[in-house]
């Protein structure tokens, strides 16, 4: 660091922020985690802590956690029965791996059919995207909770699906798809749909299309140029679509409630019966905190792995 | 060093028996009503260096896509080899292509795209990783092997894209702007480069460029392409001399036109009259009526100053200069004739610009020889 040369500083007056800019640099830094700390951190510490409290009689329906003991002295209770109760009840845990099984077949089957989708969209001629991408959307316009409860108008014994088949003579007799397991598929794959497909499309669409001229070129049948080409440049928009699927239709309660009739076993509606039925809010919040980790850690892999295939790319 | 290669002196197209080995017949591209190549017939000989070359929109690109399967054509057959490859599709055709956005596969390191197109083929491993490792090697990028596309520069993208081409020993290979994307310097020495490569490799190359000086340094033989067609298929010599109209000599450097009239023919030579007010005799071996009217095109380096400018004196011009471009080893006069056209004359710098002579506001005569220059009737 021995420089011979004498290097001076410039003045200090220009190299300062001005105030303003400063508050500005605040506030575009600031609103973004106050929100977050307000609508998030908030909310998750309140439920954490009572998910570690006792339920009883009363208002709130909870014990405090700590207490003043009188000479200077707090007095803390962490119960931790909710969550020894939430892992070693056998019903929990097949409402956790229900949910999670129901939520990875929804997300391969809209994968299986939004794939296609989106790649008709981004394949498109140019005047046709808009129009079909508007198709997509446009559900979104009606309340989710009207579509689903439109759900139970088609699939009802007496209802537009099984008339309109009785009425065809492919059926003498009534199907029983409402109510089952077979109704919250097709309720959670109508719904969350439109979320496989445009991430997937965004990708998609932005694709270079000599790439799979190059293929062609190269050797590759179009189904061989979609394989080694398309398929694995298109992974960053199947992961987003996946974890857009996937993660709320494991929380997924209205779905189940109304479709699945009441033996349907999701953490949804269990966490619902706890908290309303059994006014057991402890346990529904330790419900709550276990369902949130198991989503988390899948989360936070996946990005990784998003991550590391994004730095594989311009 | 050895005298140019031997290849430079076989002229398979003089040849009336040799057998072209890529035959385009009378091959048409429609796009609705418009026309983007039309009626094109091209004969390409093994080992040569084709170069197509036009303005942007001439069909160039379109008719090397054809090529290589990419498009196909309204009407017209493509026989590579003395195989109609017509109706075959692009991944059955034995040619490949260089891209001019190269395409490589951004998820794939240099290696694996090098590998791709053998993967096709389903050759045992030890035979792939032996051609792309010879390939490699034979385009200096072999330590870039484990990189991905984006990690490496422009130039060596271009190897890439050459050496995933090459590696499949292709019949054909096709050059879409092979240098379009290079800096002028990099351009420069690759053009040696892909020629070397490809006297070595002994692969036909067919190449599409705008760049007529790409054009002149690299091609065995050029195809001047317009709207669609072919207007001049030459060596580069015979593009830049002996252009067959105004449109290829004037596309190709730059040129002086004089318009005129034929008024009489000597021997193997013309008497023209027109627009410099004095008598033009060019060589000319094409048989043209007196009164017809031409052009003759001289190339600026192909004037020089005369020492003698006489009333009576043919092929000699006289103006003004009116602006000098000093390019170092040339410069570049614009010399105004009175009421007539302006003249481009380049001479050769061989003494510093100081000690020049001629300089702005000077009156200069030229002159040019009836044989360095050449008369064109359309």
């Amino acid at each position: 660091m021995a420089s011979s040369r004498i290097q001076q500083r410039p003045p200090e007056a220009s190299g300062r922020p001005s105030r303003a800019a400063r508050l500005s640099h605040w506030l575009n830094v600031g609103v973004p985690y106050f929100w977050l700390l307000v609508f998030f951190l908030l909310p998750f510490v309140i439920v954490l802590q009572i998910s570690l409290a006792e339920p009883m009689l009363g208002q709130p329906p909870y014990t405090a956690l700590w207490e003043w003991a009188g000479d200077a002295m707090v007095q803390v209770r962490l119960n931790l029965a909710n969550y020894l109760l939430v892992l070693e009840d056998d019903l929990y845990l097949a409402a956790f791996l229900n949910s999670l099984w129901i939520a990875l077949v929804c997300t391969l089957l809209c994968l299986l059919i939004g794939y296609p989708m989106a790649y008709a969209i981004a394949t498109a001629p140019e005047r046709w995207r808009m129009p079909l991408l508007m198709l997509i959307v446009l559900p979104f316009w009606t309340s989710f909770l009207i579509r689903v409860y439109a759900w139970i108008g088609i699939l009802k014994p007496n209802g537009l699906l099984n008339n309109y088949l009785m009425a065809l003579g492919l059926i003498d007799e009534p199907l029983v798809i409402l109510h089952t397991q077979l109704a919250i598929y097709i309720g959670i794959v109508y719904s969350y749909l439109p979320f496989m497909i445009l991430p997937l499309y965004a990708n998609l669409a932005r694709m270079d299309h000599t790439l799979l001229e190059a293929a062609a070129d190269l050797g590759c049948r179009p189904a061989q140029a979609f394989l080694r080409v398309t398929l694995p440049l298109s992974m960053p928009g199947i992961i987003a679509g996946s974890m857009l699927v996937f993660i709320p239709a494991v929380g997924e309660f209205v779905i189940p409630d109304l479709l699945g009739g009441p033996q349907s076993l999701m953490v949804g509606r269990m966490l619902w019966t706890e908290f309303f039925n059994n006014k057991d809010w402890p346990l529904a919040s330790a419900l709550a905190i276990v369902l949130l980790l198991l989503l988390v850690i899948p989360f936070v892999a996946m990005q990784r792995w998003q991550q590391r295939i994004e730095g594989q790319r311009t | 060093m050895v005298g140019p290669p031997e290849r430079r002196l076989l002229e398979p197209w003089q040849d009336p028996k040799a057998q072209p080995y890529l035959r385009i017949e009378r091959v048409t591209k429609k796009y609705g009503d418009v026309y983007a190549v039309d009626d094109v017939s091209l004969a390409i000989f093994q080992g040569e260096f084709f170069s197509l070359l036009g303005s942007s929109g001439c069909g160039k690109t379109t008719l090397l896509r054809m090529l290589a399967g990419l498009e196909q054509p309204s009407a017209g057959r493509i026989y590579i080899d003395g195989a109609d490859v017509t109706d075959i599709p692009p991944y059955r055709r034995p040619v490949n292509m260089m891209f001019q956005s190269y395409a490589l596969f951004p998820h794939m390191s240099v290696e694996r795209n090098v590998e791709f197109g053998l993967r096709q083929e389903r050759l045992p491993r030890a035979e792939r990783s032996e051609r792309v490792a010879e390939m490699l090697d034979l385009l200096k990028i072999a330590e870039l092997r484990k990189r991905r596309p984006h990690q490496i520069s422009g130039g060596q993208r271009q190897r890439v894209a050459l050496a995933r081409a090459l590696v499949k020993h292709p019949k054909l290979l096709l050059l879409d702007e092979p240098l379009g994307a290079l800096d002028k310097k990099l351009r420069e020495n690759t053009q040696f480069e892909l020629v070397n490569l490809q006297e070595r490799l002994g692969i036909t190359f067919v190449t599409v460029t705008h760049d007529q000086e790409e054009a002149m340094t690299m091609s065995t033989r050029i195809a001047v392409m317009d709207a669609g067609q072919i207007v001049q298929v030459d060596t580069p010599t015979g593009i830049y001399e002996y252009p067959n109209s105004r449109l290829v000599a004037e596309f190709i450097g730059s040129i002086n036109l004089f318009d005129g009239k034929v008024v009489d023919r000597v021997g193997d030579e013309v008497l023209i009259e027109g627009a410099i007010g004095r008598p033009m005799r060019m060589r000319c071996l094409q048989p043209l009526a007196l009164g017809t009217p031409v052009a003759v095109g001289v190339r600026p380096e192909k004037l020089r100053p005369c020492e003698r400018y006489t009333d009576d004196g043919v092929n000699q011009v006289r103006g003004t200069v009116e602006d000098i471009a000093y390019l170092g080893d040339v410069s570049i006069y614009h010399v105004r004739i009175a009421d007539g056209p302006m003249v481009e004359m380049t001479l050769a710098n061989i003494q510093p610009r100081t000690e020049q002579a001629l300089t702005w506001g000077q009156e200069v005569a030229m002159e040019w020889s009836p044989t360095s220059g050449v008369v064109l009737t359309d």
